[in-house]
C-alpha cells in the first residue's frame, strides 16, 4: 500500500558521498507490525519504536550501522485480550523486560536491485538474544528528487519464532511464528 | 402459588432457580466441553466469555438458593421405595452444592491465573482469585475438568432418580 505512496529510490547506485550518513527516528510514524497464526485467523497489531541509532552508507552498505529499541508495553494487538496476553508474563513480560532491541551485524545490498539489503543481527527479546535476518527495503518520499536522502523510509519484513525467546504462552491456541513488517521513517541529522 | 416451601411442597421460588439451574448446568456441561475443545479463533473466542458469564451467575444462583433455604427451608425427600436411594439422593444433592461452588470457583481461579481479565458480559472485570502462575491455572483447570465430570455423573443418576420415581417427586418440584 505504502509503495504506492512512496516511490523506490535507487540509492545504493546513486552517486558517491563521502561519509556515512546518521539519521534521526521518527517515532510517531515508524511502527514494528506483526502477525501471529490464531487458529483460522490472526493476531495482528503493531509495537512502537521507542528509539533508533541508525547511520547509514549507501556505498558501503556494510559500513551502515542500525540499532532499535522497542517499547513492549506499548504495543496494541488487534484485540484486548491478545494485547493483555502478549505484553504478560507468560509472552513478552513488558514488566521485566520493556525492550526489545534490534542490533545489525551484517548488512549486506542486495546487487542489482537497488535499495534492497538484507540485515542480519541479533535481536533480545525476554532478555534472550538470537540472530536474525531481515529484508530491508529503502525509499524516499513520493515526489522527492531522485537521490534525496533527508527523509527515507526503511520497510523491513522478518520473522521470529516465539520459542526460540520462552515467550510461548498460548501455544495451544496462538502460533510460533511471528511475521514482522516493520516501518522506520527517519530523518538525516542536522 | 406460594413462594415459601411447605412441609410438603416446593414454593416458586425454590423451583425457579431449580429448574434455571438445571438449565445451566446442563447447558454449561456442553458448552465447557465444547470451548475446550474447538479450535479457538476470533469468531469463537466469545464464547468463553459466556461459558464464565453463565458459570458466574449459576453461583451467585447456588449462593442464592442456599440463602432462601435458610430463610424457607425446603420439603423433606418423599421416602424412596429402598432405603439405599433414600441415601444416594441426599449425597447427589449434598455434592450438588458442593459441586457447584466448587466448579465455578475453580473456573474462576484458573481463568484468573492464566494473566487475563476475568470478564463477564463483556463488561465486567472479575478480581483474579489466585496469582498469575501456570501451576495455579493448570491444577485450577485439573480441578475444573475433574469436578465438571463427576457433575456430570450427579446430573445423570440425579435425572434417573427423578424420572423413574412414581410417587408425585417430580410433580411435586414441576407444580409445587
Ligand atoms: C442438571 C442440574 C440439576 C441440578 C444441579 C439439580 C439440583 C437439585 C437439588 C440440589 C435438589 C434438592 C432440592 C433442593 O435443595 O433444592 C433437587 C431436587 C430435585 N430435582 Fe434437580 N437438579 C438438576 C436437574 C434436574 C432435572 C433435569 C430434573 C428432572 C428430570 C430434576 C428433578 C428434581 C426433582 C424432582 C427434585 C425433588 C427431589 C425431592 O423431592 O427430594 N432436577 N435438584
Ligand atoms: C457451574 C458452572 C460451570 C460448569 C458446569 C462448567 C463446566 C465446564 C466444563 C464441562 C468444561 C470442559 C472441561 C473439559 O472437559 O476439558 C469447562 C471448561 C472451562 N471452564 Fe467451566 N464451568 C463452569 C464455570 C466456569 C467459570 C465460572 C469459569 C471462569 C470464570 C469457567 C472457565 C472455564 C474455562 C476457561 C474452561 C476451558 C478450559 C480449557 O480450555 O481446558 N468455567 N467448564
Amino acid at each position: 500500500m505504502f509503495r504506492a505512496i512512496l516511490a523506490l529510490v535507487l540509492i545504493l547506485a546513486a552517486p558517491a558521498v563521502a561519509a556515512p550518513l546518521v539519521y534521526t527516528l521518527d517515532a510517531e510514524d515508524s511502527r514494528v507490525g506483526f502477525k501471529v497464526p490464531f487458529g483460522p485467523d490472526q493476531i495482528t497489531g503493531a509495537m512502537p519504536v521507542r528509539s533508533a541509532e541508525i547511520t547509514l552508507d549507501f556505498e558501503r552498505a556494510a559500513r551502515s550501522k542500525v540499532s532499535v529499541s522497542l517499547d513492549v508495553a506499548r504495543a496494541r494487538a488487534n484485540f484486548p485480550f491478545a494485547t493483555q496476553a502478549m505484553t504478560g508474563p507468560k509472552v513478552l513480560d513488558a514488566a521485566n523486560h520493556p525492550t526489545i532491541t534490534f542490533v545489525a551485524t551484517e548488512i549486506i545490498a542486495i546487487q542489482g536491485v537497488g535499495a534492497k539489503a538484507r540485515m542480519a543481527g541479533d535481536i533480545t527479546i525476554r532478555g534472550v538474544t538470537r540472530p536474525v535476518v531481515l529484508d530491508a527495503e529503502v525509499f524516499r518520499p513520493q515526489g522527492s528528487a531522485e537521490g534525496e536522502r533527508g527523509r527515507l523510509s526503511v520497510y523491513m519484513t522478518g520473522a521470529v519464532a516465539r520459542s526460540d525467546f520462552g515467550a510461548t504462552g498460548w501455544s495451544d491456541l496462538v502460533g510460533d511464528e511471528v511475521t514482522l513488517d516493520i516501518l522506520v521513517r527517519i530523518d538525516l541529522a542536522e | 402459588m406460594s413462594a415459601l416451601n411447605t412441609e410438603s411442597s416446593f414454593g416458586w421460588v425454590t423451583r425457579a432457580i431449580h429448574w434455571a439451574m438445571a438449565l445451566g448446568v446442563i447447558a454449561m456441561l456442553g458448552l465447557g466441553s465444547y470451548i475446550a475443545r474447538m479450535e479457538v479463533g476470533m469468531s469463537n473466542l466469545w464464547l468463553f466469555g459466556l461459558h464464565k458469564s453463565i458459570g458466574v451467575v449459576l453461583l451467585a444462583l447456588l449462593i442464592l438458593r442456599l440463602i432462601w433455604h435458610l430463610a424457607s427451608p425446603p420439603p423433606r425427600s418423599l421416602p424412596a421405595d429402598t432405603p439405599w436411594k433414600d441415601s444416594a439422593a441426599r449425597w447427589v444433592h449434598r455434592s450438588f452444592y458442593v459441586l457447584l461452588i466448587a466448579v465455578p470457583l475453580s473456573g474462576w481461579v484458573g481463568s484468573g491465573a492464566s494473566g487475563l481479565d476475568v470478564v463477564i458480559f463483556e463488561r465486567f472485570t472479575l478480581p483474579p482469585l489466585a496469582p498469575t502462575s501456570e501451576a495455579w491455572e493448570s491444577s485450577a483447570f485439573a480441578v475444573h475438568f475433574v469436578l465438571t465430570k463427576l457433575l456430570a455423573l450427579c446430573v445423570v443418576l440425579h435425572v434417573a432418580g427423578a424420572l423413574t420415581r412414581r410417587d408425585g417427586t417430580l410433580r411435586r418440584m414441576v407444580r409445587g
